[in-house]
Order: structure tokens, then sequence, then C-alpha cells
């Protein structure tokens, strides 16, 4: 089989099963339904089957669209270019498609033009494979565009509720100034350099950036910014994701801001291999340490479910950035890891979420509680994602964040600068957070009492289950497993930014970089020294079963529990009040760490001020920070 | 033989029972030596181990409002995670899995202790454990931030211009270098250490997550039987492990070569140090609001740390 086809191939169906939804999908639901798993099964498979040439042999595969080949060197076509790091996003794109997909039919049953909802599901879905794929820079542009625009008409899918309308309004706005930048930075690079293809752009920019370019470079790197969600551009986000339906917002937290994050290291490590630029490291280390921090100190401030899984999914794509900042072949291994991780993890907390909301009809965690004796299998599988993303060993998030503190205070030690040791204290601190507020969601939906009002909710239907399954599923394997993962997934990813020639040569003609003076940057290989988790999961498990075995043999008949008929009845089986009708707790779900609050009630003032609701004030930060991203670049870097 | 040595290892010495003895004997010391403090007799020194044989043999109930797997689990998943993490610290020079001992994942292993106590609370059900595991999280979130940094100063320290955080590395730089509270830049992280133990292990003043006068041991409060045994166990072992990471941080230069003589001054250096660090204060001081707490650890603490991390970064 041809291969080199499929890439195209993927996006292509994609998009033309979202035109078919179009004219066929009014017909009937199940034609529509089958469409969706065609198109984004169908996509899966071929990026799925790019895993062994790409990622194993170290192909890069290159498609000149319509056979136009550079021409005396230059670049005319648009070029699709699948290197390790474009397959490494495509993997997480396909993959969070299908499974929002699945999710989506029962999911969305009781919603209304639901053909409307998978044509701009599946026109999204193929403008971030698309944007990750392409080899063009204006043509990731487009696929920006068409990702921005079908993301907004999603966030106002439930059009019903003002949020929603609210929310998708906010995400225009800003997503425009962030469009209006790349294209703005495109412009500038095509009046420079004359070309718009990526390889060629990389070696023509290598080593010579002028200032035209710097600013080019500057935009740019401001509407991906925008396009990730990092503070401060970050409120659109929390808004969106909490009004989209749950299926989509676990494919914006999934592949969207990740589109954004693609963006950022295709631009810094390949197009401007800008990474030496100093003053560029600890302006994005500083972007990603105040995006971690402000995220997780909104999440915790936070009333609704989702909108606090939204200022998580913010926090998380801090410590990507932070990683990546750091320039080292460790640091990006961590961010490309984290970006993975957080794409299953966050993903599976946002179809909990949606579980929840389908079953009980809110995500307000004041109203929540005591489910887990309803839906004991969500309940299962929301801890599994709360673990991971909270980084308990051995679960993934932990890996990629101890790999992104080795990264951090590494850098410092080798710097020896002090800035990087405050990222790494940081970034723990935010991580012990984010567990905080896990416990807060733990707490107030899953755990505590049950509203009287919730008696009769039920599990959710298996195919919702299934997507969450398989997700909990790659959690643990890939926290357990990691060595595997970094060695067949992320280690390539992470080579493929550092070492840049060969895409370039592959893409321009062999000898075309080396011609240019372009020259890789060594990559030592990720050091995974001191922690072998099957050592410890093993030690772990003969200890379980020690104790186990302590506690089988030495009780016998005696601690048996049997709590049902009479004895369900019998008073000493109810809570502490054993028999008398318990009292609700006085402290509501959402308020679980007052103490904490109250010592910090001076910053929850100010940041709470910050985020006003009111777009012009975002729109301000948007620029305001675009402009001193511009200054830091300018004053420093000459 | 391999398999038969690791077993020993894991079962015996360092672990399992070695950690579970030594560490009820700890809370024992602990409570004899307050009643001293407080001229009164005190109970025996094995008292906890008979607190502990009564009430594994008591009946476990499970309230209805409870989420009978994970309210079982949690107190198990803790011990387990503590033995472990005893496995990685090194007795001296001698540990039991050599080279696994990273810093950072000490730092993970030993919230899980916490964590178990947290998920096992809430999952009872009870609305005073739900102030419990609030109060709970606030402490661990009090003194992650202090640990890190002093973690970070050792690392610093010990490795100079390269990463290092494996605890077997930092045991021979000490033995090379000499014990880590000898060199100046690290007595404000010992202090520091000191100070975050007992809220590690939640004695007074800093248990305001089990506070028995107001909430009624929080989280705590459903368990009974084995489960509550196991838990009363865990924090009499996290003792333990929490004061022989210090001796390993700040005494790892002691090395007489002899691994039994190594492990009685191991244990003897715990006790004083439960005196010194739970007893001494628990003796002296009333319980904390939880504001308060969070202010303790987020500022005198912490500048503590900060101090020492400073310090090692400029060189001294």
């Amino acid at each position: 089989m041809n291969y080199v086809h499929f890439p195209v191939l993927a996006v292509m169906l994609l998009f033309l099963t979202a035109f078919l939804i179009v004219i066929f999908g009014r017909l009937s639901s199940v034609l529509r339904n089958a469409l969706a798993l065609i198109g984004s099964a169908g996509a899966f498979a071929m990026i799925v089957y790019l895993i062994k040439p790409v990622m194993i042999d170290g192909e890069i595969i290159s498609y000149w669209m319509g056979n136009w080949e550079p021409v005396a060197g230059y670049a005319i076509g648009i070029g699709y270019e699948i290197d390790q790091l474009g397959l490494f996003f495509a993997l997480l794109v396909v993959s969070t498609i299908l499974l929002s997909c699945i999710y989506s039919f029962k999911y969305m049953e009781k919603d209304s033009s639901l053909e409307f909802y998978y044509v701009l599901f599946l026109m999204m879905s193929g403008a971030v494979l698309g944007l990750v794929l392409t080899g063009d820079v204006f043509n990731m542009f487009i696929m920006i565009e068409i990702m921005t625009f079908s993301a907004v008409g999603l966030t106002a899918f439930r059009n019903n509720r003002w949020g929603a309308v609210e929310a998708a309004f906010k995400y225009l706005i800003i997503g425009t100034i962030g469009s209006s930048l790349i294209l703005f930075g495109i412009a500038m690079l095509y009046a420079d350099c004359h070309t718009l293809n990526m390889a060629q752009l990389s070696s023509i920019l290598s080593g010579n950036i002028n200032p035209a370019s710097l600013m080019a470079f500057a935009m740019m790197l401001t509407g991906l910014g925008i396009k990730s969600f990092i503070v401060p551009f970050h409120a659109p986000a929390a808004d969106a994701y909490t009004a989209a339906p749950s299926s989509i917002s676990m494919v914006f937290s999934g592949m969207v801001n990740k589109a954004g994050v693609y963006g950022i290291i295709r631009l810094v490590y390949i197009i401007f291999r800008a990474m030496d630029i100093r003053q560029l490291q600890y302006l994005l280390a500083a972007f990603g340490a105040v995006t971690m921090f402000i995220g997780v100190t909104m999440a915790l401030a936070q009333h609704d479910f989702k909108r606090l899984l939204a200022f998580h999914s913010i926090s998380q794509i801090g410590y990507v950035i932070t990683a990546v900042s750091l320039g080292t072949a460790l640091g990006l291994t961590g961010g490309l890891f984290h970006a993975m991780n957080h794409t299953l993890f966050k993903g599976l907390l946002f179809l909990c979420a949606g579980a929840v909301l389908k079953e009980t009809g809110t995500t307000n965690l004041d109203k929540l509680g005591g489910l887990s004796k309803k839906m004991p299998k969500t309940t299962i599988c929301f801890l599994i994602g709360a673990f991971s993303i909270s980084g308990i060993p051995p679960f993934n998030g932990f890996a990629s964040k101890w790999l992104i503190y080795q990264a951090a205070f590494s850098k410092a030690v080798e710097t020896g600068n002090f800035f990087f040791v405050i990222i790494t204290v940081c970034a723990v601190v935010v991580s012990v957070m984010t567990l905080a507020s896990f416990i807060k969601v733990t707490q107030a939906v899953f755990f505590g009492q049950l509203p009287e009002k919730f008696e009769n909710v039920k599990e959710a239907p298996f195919l919702m289950r299934l997507p969450m399954w398989i997700m909990a599923i790659c959690c643990v394997l890939s926290g357990v497993f990691y060595g595997f993962v970094d060695k067949y997934l992320v280690g390539p990813a992470a080579g493929a930014a550092l070492g840049v020639s060969h895409y370039i040569d592959t893409m321009m003609g062999s000898g075309y970089a080396a011609a240019a003076g372009v020259t890789d940057i060594k990559a030592a290989p990720a050091q995974f020294s001191y922690w072998d988790p099957i050592i410890w999961l093993v030690l772990f498990v003969i200890v379980l079963a020690a104790v186990c075995f302590v506690m089988v043999t030495g009780k016998g008949d005696r601690g048996r529990i049997s709590v049902s008929g009479k004895a369900a009845e019998d008073g000493k089986y109810a809570t502490f009040f054993s028999g008398e009708k318990s009292l609700p707790s006085h402290v509501s779900g959402s308020d679980l760490f007052w103490g904490f609050k109250k010592d910090w009630k001076k910053y929850f003032a100010v940041i709470e001020d910050l985020h006003s609701g009111v777009v012009n004030d975002y729109a301000l930060w948007a620029v305001a920070a675009s402009a001193l991203i511009i200054v830091v670049l300018f004053g420093f870097v000459r | 033989m391999n398999i038969l040595m690791g077993l020993f290892h894991i079962l015996v010495f360092p672990g399992l029972l070695f950690v579970c003895i030594i560490g009820l004997l700890l809370a024992g010391v602990d409570r004899k030596v307050l009643a001293r403090m407080q001229k009164r007799v005190g109970p025996p020194l094995i008292q906890p181990f008979y607190d502990f044989l009564k009430l594994m043999g008591k009946e476990t109930i499970v309230p209805h409002a409870a989420n009978k797997t994970v309210f079982l689990a949690a107190p198990v998943i803790g011990f387990a995670s503590l033995v472990v993490t005893m496995l990685f610290i090194p007795v001296f020079g001698y540990s039991a899995f050599s080279g696994s001992g990273d810093l950072i994942v000490i730092l993970y292993l030993l919230t899980i202790p916490a964590v178990a106590l947290i998920v096992g609370g809430s999952a009872s059900g009870s609305p005073y454990a739900g102030i419990g595991i609030s109060r709970e999280m606030v402490t661990m979130m009090s003194y992650e931030f202090p640990l890190i940094m002093v973690l970070l100063a050792i690392a610093k320290k010990a490795g100079g211009a390269k990463l290092l955080f494996s605890l077997t590395d930092i045991v021979a730089w000490q033995q090379a270098n000499g014990s880590g509270i000898f060199h100046v830049a690290l007595i404000p992280a010992a202090l520091a250490l000191l100070l975050i133990i007992p809220a590690e292990v939640g004695t007074q003043p800093f248990d305001v997550a089990e506070a028995e006068t107001e909430i009624c041991e929080g989280p705590l409060i459903e368990y009974s039987g084995a489960p509550l045994a196991m838990f009363k166990l865990n924090t009499a072992m996290k003792m333990f492990v929490m004061t022989s990471l210090f001796t390993c941080l700040f005494f790892g230069g002691i090395d007489t070569g002899i691994v039994a003589v190594n492990a009685l001054i191991l244990v003897a250096i715990c006790i004083a140090l439960t005196i010194l660090c739970m007893t001494l204060i628990h003796a002296v001081t009333a319980r904390l609001k939880i504001e308060h707490l969070f202010k303790f650890y987020w500022t005198f603490v912490a500048g503590l740390a900060l101090c020492s991390l400073i310090l090692v970064w400029i060189g001294l």
C-alpha cells in the first residue's frame, strides 16, 4: 500500500464526510452517525498506519499537492510534510476525534439539528489534522481559520442557553485577533523571504533573522499563543469549554489548544530555530509559569465542574509551554509527553463531567454530591483521571511532570540561573494545588452526601463509558510503560523538533539544508534515570498481597460485614449520627478550601476582578500582551 | 536466592515488618515521653501494639453513604505506598534496591498516604470527614511548598553543576564530604524539614485535619476495626519514614559498615528526632487554626527553606 497519500486522504476524508453530512445528514440519523464514524475512524486508521514508517523507521513523508514540486530551489505549491513531530500531534488529534465521535452518539442524542453538529465537528477535526500535517505556513493559517470558526460554531451549539452564545462571541473576538496577528506575520514573512514553505523558510531564516522577520515572529508567536489559550489570552477558553457540549470540550482541550502548542513548537524550533535566543526562553518560561499558576488558582475558586476543568486545561498547557521553552531535549520530551498525557486525562475528565451533566442535568458543584453510589464506573474513571492530572505515581501525569521538573532544575543548575529554580518550585506547587482542586471535585460530586433529587440517577450508558475506559486505561499504561511511549512516540517527535536538516532535505531536495548552512541542534537522549515504575509497581503489589494475606488469614469470620436486609436499617450503618437524621454539611462542595482561600483573600480578589467577563478587557489584554512580546523580543535580542 | 533476598528486603528489613515495628515503637516513645513531660505516668512503651491488635479484632462497619470499595481500599493503599517508600530510603550506605531513590519520586510517594486518607475520608460520606479532608489537603499544600525547596537545596548542594536527585548519590556525597547537617547552608533547610515532619505526620499543633476535640478525627470519623487500625499504623509508620528521610538527607555521613549497627543508629536518631520535633512541640503548643497553619508554612518555614536554597545557590 502506498502510504504517501494517507495524510492528505485523511484530511480530505474528514472534510468529505462533513460535506456529505450536509447533503445527506437530514435523511436519517443512522446514516449521519455512520458517515461521522466512517470519517473519524478512517482518519484514525490512516494516521495510525503511518506510525511504522514515520516513527519507527524515521522516514519523513513529503507530498506536493498537484505535483507542484519546487522550481529552481523555490517552493511554489502547497506541500504536506509529515515528520515525527507532526505525526505525534496528528495521532493525538485522530484519537481525540474518534473517541469524541463515539461519545457524541449517545451524549448528543437529545439535541436537535445534529447534522450541523457533526458537520462542524468534522470540519474542525479536518482543519486541526491539516494544520499539524501541512508544510506550508499559509495553508496552516487557513486551517487555523477553519478550526476557529467551527470551534466558535460548536461553542454556541446549545444556543438556547445565553452562556453559550456569550462564550462563542468572546471566542470569536479573541480568536480573530489571534488569526489577524498570524496573517500579518505570514504576510511580512512572505514579503521578506518570498516563500511560504516551512522547510524553505527555515533554511532561509537560519542564522539571519532581520527586524522584519523578527516582527513577523513576534506576531505569529502571539497569534499562536492566543490559539493555545495561554495567560493572558485564556479568558475565552474558560467560557467556551464550559458552554460547549462536553464531547466538544474534550476536543477543545485535547486538540484545539494542542494545535496552538504545536504551532508554537513548529514556529520556535523549526521555522525560526529561535531557541538560542535567551530572552525568548525567559519570556516563554515566564508565560508558562504564569499560565499554570493563574490557571490553577482560578480553578480552585470555581463553582462549576466544567469551568474548573477548563481552568485546569489552561494550567496544564502552562506546563507544556514551560517545558518547551527550556530548549533542551529533556524539556522538549517532557513537554510533548505532557501534551499527550493532557489529551488523555483531560479528555477523560471532560467526558466524566459530560456523563454527570447528562445524568443529573447540572454541573454545579454546590448542587451535586454522593454520585459514586449511583455512577460507580464513572467514579473510577474520574479518580484515574484526577490522579493522573495531579501527578500521583504511577499514573501518566507523574511521569511527564517528573520529566518537566528534572528538565527545569537541570536547566537551573547548568546555567546557574535562579529563575529556573523558581519555575521548578512553581511547577511543583501548582501540581499540589491541582490535586487540591480535584479533591474538591471528588468530594463535591462523587463522594459526600447524595441530594434527594438525585436518588434515581443512573450510570452513564455503555457507549459513553467506552471512550472513558479507553482513555483511563491509556492513562495507566502510558504512566507505567512510559519508556515505551518515549521510545516510539515522544522521543522521535522531540528529535524531529531539534534536528531540522532532515526535514528541509526531504522537502527541498537533499543537500539543501547543508547549502543553506543549517545545522542540527545536538539532541542528547533524555535521561530516564532513577524512576522505574515497574519495580515500584511490583513491590507495591507484593506488599499489597502480603497485607491482604495477613488480613484474610488473621481475621477469619469476625470482621465480616453484611449490610443488607434488616442490618441495613440498623442505625449503626448510617454515618456518624447513628440513627439521627443526618445533617447536611455546612460547607458546600465548592467552598471546600475556605481556610486556604481566607489566607489568599487579597490575591483572589485581584484575580477575580481581572476576570471581569467583559470582552473588551480581554481584547485589551491580548493587545497588551502582544505589545509586551514585541518589546521583549526587540529590546533584548539585538 | 535473589528472589528470596528480595522478599526478605520487602517483608522484613528494611520493609514491612521493620517499618511497622519501629513505627509503632516511635509512636509508643512519643506517647510515653509526652506523658512524662506532662507529669503523667503514661502508657507502656508497647501500648500502640496493643491498640493495633485490639482494633484488628474489632468489627468493621461501613456506613450506608460510603462507597465501600474506595472506603476499604484507601488504608491498604496508603500502607503499601509507605512501605515501598521506605524500601528506597537508604539506611546510610545500605539500600535494598539501589539506584531508584529519586527525590521527586519520594516526594510524590509521600503524598499517596495523605491522598489515601483524604479519599478514604471523602468516600465515607460524613460531613465531618468533609471538613477533615479539606484541612488535610490544605495542610498538604502548606508543607509541600517548603518541602520542595528543601529537597532542591540539598540536590543542588550535593550535585553542584549537575542534576542529582538520587538519594543513594546524596548519601554517597555526604560520606565523602561530611553529613548535610554540618554544612552551614543546609542548616536552615534542616530546620525547615524538622518543622515539616510534624505536619506531614499530623501531630499537634499541626493536627488540624484530625482535631479530635472539634471534628472527631475528621477523615477517620467513620472508620472502625481493621481499616482504622491500618490508618493508625500508617500514622506511626509515617513518623519513621519521615525521620529516616531526615536522617538520610542530613546525617547520611555516618557509616559503621555493619548493617545491624547502622540500623540501630538509624533507630536511635529517629527516636531523638521524634522527641525533638514531635513530642516536644506537641507538649508545649496548642492546635493551630487551618489558616494560621497555612500562613506559618508559607512564610516562616518557606522562608527558612528559601534562605537555604539561596545560600546554596550563591555557593556557600
